[in-house]
């Protein structure tokens, strides 16, 4: 049966040294669905699973059970190419530790997925500047991570990851490194991009930052033990 | 993604990362140029040695005889060797004054790196010494016989006299005694300071009128061959023992294919010991490349993580990298080989006093060795990382 949902994630089980000594269970028969244009906030003590569960939606792991449908399609039959095709137009990963390629200077950085999208030249090189404007950056599109603050590396991660302009954005605790001010600024520019119809599913151990979601998931163990609109989330 | 932009993304990589690229360049270089230019010395000190035997003339016997009366051999031994044509294709005896030869108001003592040998010979004198005519006629049997004063002059000596004037029928003096100057011979050894061309020969009839009041004790004889040499050097032997009764003189006969053969050895075993250290460096270069992709492969892995979770496919980052270690070792291959050669041409002008170049076999193969570690290492990080999930590549740190 092709599910509907734009996520839907049925009893994935993520266990990490499978049958040894130190086997870990991050994940332990976790079923979510997610709908297009949601804006959801995934929250949970450390080590409960989190950035383990929004790898698998990110398509950057796989889970050892169960199946995750992303649009439909089964991703564990996906091919690389397809993969790639996916995580490049499909799904922008903001990570906690940005992920800059330090040679690359801030605009080369949010070119990157758009050259492995085949956008070339001037093309390319308007539409990194437009989502580095978006983050307020381009005046810094000349200089390289290691010559920027945490919150401009994070605010250049985000531009990297709507340069393509893909319709799902994925930020596994996008403000943990970040002082609550810039927090706070980057925060706005995704709720400015859940307000463009991008849906956005954030990580964050923060209570203000999920009281802005629409929707609350909980995780503990391994396992959801909460999702409900925010109104009925305790925080 | 397509090849240009693979291309330029791996051209990007080398710039932007130029202390790994230039590493990994020298690498290669050292490796390269020191292969080449050890090995390709060591080939022209090879060439020179046997270029050196091939002027001196090859197969070439040498016989020394001393019977106590003093009696003279020198016909004797001519005769009983043309019996044996088989084996010898002449015969002279090789004893030499050091005078001065004269031409007008030129003399030979004169010449900047000292005057010429006058080899009292017989007319097969070039023939066992390798010398042809330029010019004229040689030495005749008839000059031998007749005591004539005749003079074959070297391509050296001739020069140095005559210049751009003919000398064939002018007359010069040698050590005061006059000569009719018969033929030049050809240079063969044009290059050299001390030239094996630096020579004239007279009959050896007229030893006594150059003050050579002895017979001659010294000969050279020429084989037709390297097998031929010691059968000659045997027959020979066993002729002289006839001609000199044990009690009644000496004499020794010796093939100078020994010296040659000995020279042969000698350089076979220099190529070994260079070519092992050749070896050595071209290793130790290549050592140096690994270490550099080694070193540099948790940050590459990191790297490949990032380019996946962004939409970099196996294909295109296994391209780039391809792409980035082919370019930077067929630089570091290209400026490896120009050292080489120039340092080639440099050492063999300094050591040989020759110019020398590499052969392109052993170049192929120093550059070929090195290019293709140098991208099976480059490669390593992308062939290892490229194939994991993104968030394994990202772990490395
Ligand atoms: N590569 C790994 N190998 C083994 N255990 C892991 C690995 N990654 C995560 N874990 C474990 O899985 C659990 C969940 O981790 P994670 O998803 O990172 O938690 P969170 O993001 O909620 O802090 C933790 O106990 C962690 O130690
Ligand atoms: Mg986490």
């Amino acid at each position: 049966m092709i599910s509907m949902k734009l996520i839907d994630v049925k009893h994935v089980w993520k266990i990490y040294n499978e049958g040894y000594e130190n086997e870990v269970r991050a994940l332990a028969d976790v079923s979510l669905e997610i709908d297009r244009k949601e804006f959801v906030a995934i929250i949970g003590q450390s080590g409960s699973g989190k950035s383990t569960l929004m790898n698998i939606l990110g398509c950057l792991d796989v889970p050892t059970y169960g199946d995750y449908h992303l649009d439909g399609h089964l991703v564990s039959e996906m091919s690389d190419a397809q993969l790639s095709k996916i995580r490049n137009r499909e799904v922008g990963f903001i990570f906690q530790g940005f992920n800059l390629i330090p040679a690359l200077t801030a605009l080369e950085n949010v070119e990157l997925p758009l050259t492995y999208q085949g956008v070339f030249g001037s093309r390319r090189r308007e539409m990194a500047l437009e989502a580095l404007e978006k983050v307020g950056l381009a005046e810094r599109c000349n200089h390289k991570p290691s010559e920027m603050s945490g919150g401009q590396q994070q605010r250049v991660a985000i531009a990297r990851a709507i340069s393509t302009r893909a319709p799902i954005i994925m930020a596994d605790e996008p403000t943990g490194a970040l002082d609550s001010k810039t927090g706070k600024h980057v925060l706005e520019i995704l709720h400015g991009l859940h307000d463009e119809g991008t849906t956005i599913i954030l990580i964050t151990h923060d209570n203000k930052i999920a009281a802005t979601a629409e929707r609350i998931v909980r995780i503990s163990d391994g396992q959801i033990i909460q999702d409900c609109p925010r109104e009925e989330a305790e925080l | 993604m397509n090849i240009t932009q693979s291309f330029k993304m791996a051209i990007k990589s080398i710039t932007d990362n130029k202390a790994r690229s230039i590493l990994t360049m020298l690498g290669i270089i050292i490796g390269v140029a020191a292969v080449i230019i050890m090995v390709s010395v060591v080939q022209g000190a090879n060439q020179w040695s046997k270029e050196y035997y091939e002027k001196q003339g090859t197969n070439k016997v040498t016989v020394n005889a001393y019977p106590y009366n003093g009696k003279d051999i020198t016909e004797d031994l001519y005769n009983y060797c043309l019996g044996l044509s088989e084996y010898v294709a002449g015969v002279t005896p090789n004893g030499s004054v050091y005078t001065d030869i004269k031409y007008k108001t030129k003399s030979t003592d004169n010449m900047e790196y000292g005057g010429p040998s006058t080899y009292l010979g017989s007319d097969q004198y070039s023939l066992c010494n390798n010398f042809t005519l330029a010019k004229g006629r040689d030495i005749s049997q008839l000059d031998v016989k007749k005591e004539n004063q005749v003079i074959v002059l070297g391509a050296r000596v001739a020069e140095y006299l005559f210049g751009v004037s003919e000398p064939v029928g002018q007359k010069v003096t040698v050590g005061g005694v006059s000569f009719t100057v018969v033929g030049v011979y050809k240079a063969k050894d044009p290059d050299s300071d001390w030239s094996m061309d630096n020579m004239a020969v007279v009959p050896y009839t007229c030893g006594r009128l150059l003050g050579q009041n002895s017979a001659s004790t010294n000969f050279t004889v020429k084989a037709t061959g390297r097998e031929e040499a010691n059968k000659a050097v045997t027959m020979i032997t066993g002729f002289l023992s006839g001609l000199i009764p044990t009690g009644t003189g000496d004499y020794w006969v010796q093939s100078e294919n020994q010296w040659q053969e000995m020279d042969e050895q000698y350089t076979q075993q220099m190529s070994l010991v260079v070519g092992g250290i050749a070896g050595i460096s071209l290793l130790v270069g290549g050592i140096g490349i690994m270490n550099i992709m080694l070193v540099t492969v948790t940050e590459r892995t990191h790297e490949i993580g990032i380019r996946k979770a962004i939409g970099g496919s196996r294909r295109s980052i296994i391209m780039q990298f391809l792409i980035e270690a082919a370019v930077v070792c067929c630089c570091g291959g290209f400026i490896g080989v120009v050292i080489g050669y120039l340092g080639t041409v440099v050492a063999g002008k300094l050591t040989l006093d020759m110019l020398i170049f590499p052969s392109v076999g052993m170049t192929v193969g120093a550059v070929g060795f090195s290019v293709l570690l140098g991208i099976i290492f480059g490669m390593y990080p992308a062939i290892k990382a490229s194939g994991l999930q993104p968030v394994e590549a990202l772990r490395a740190d």
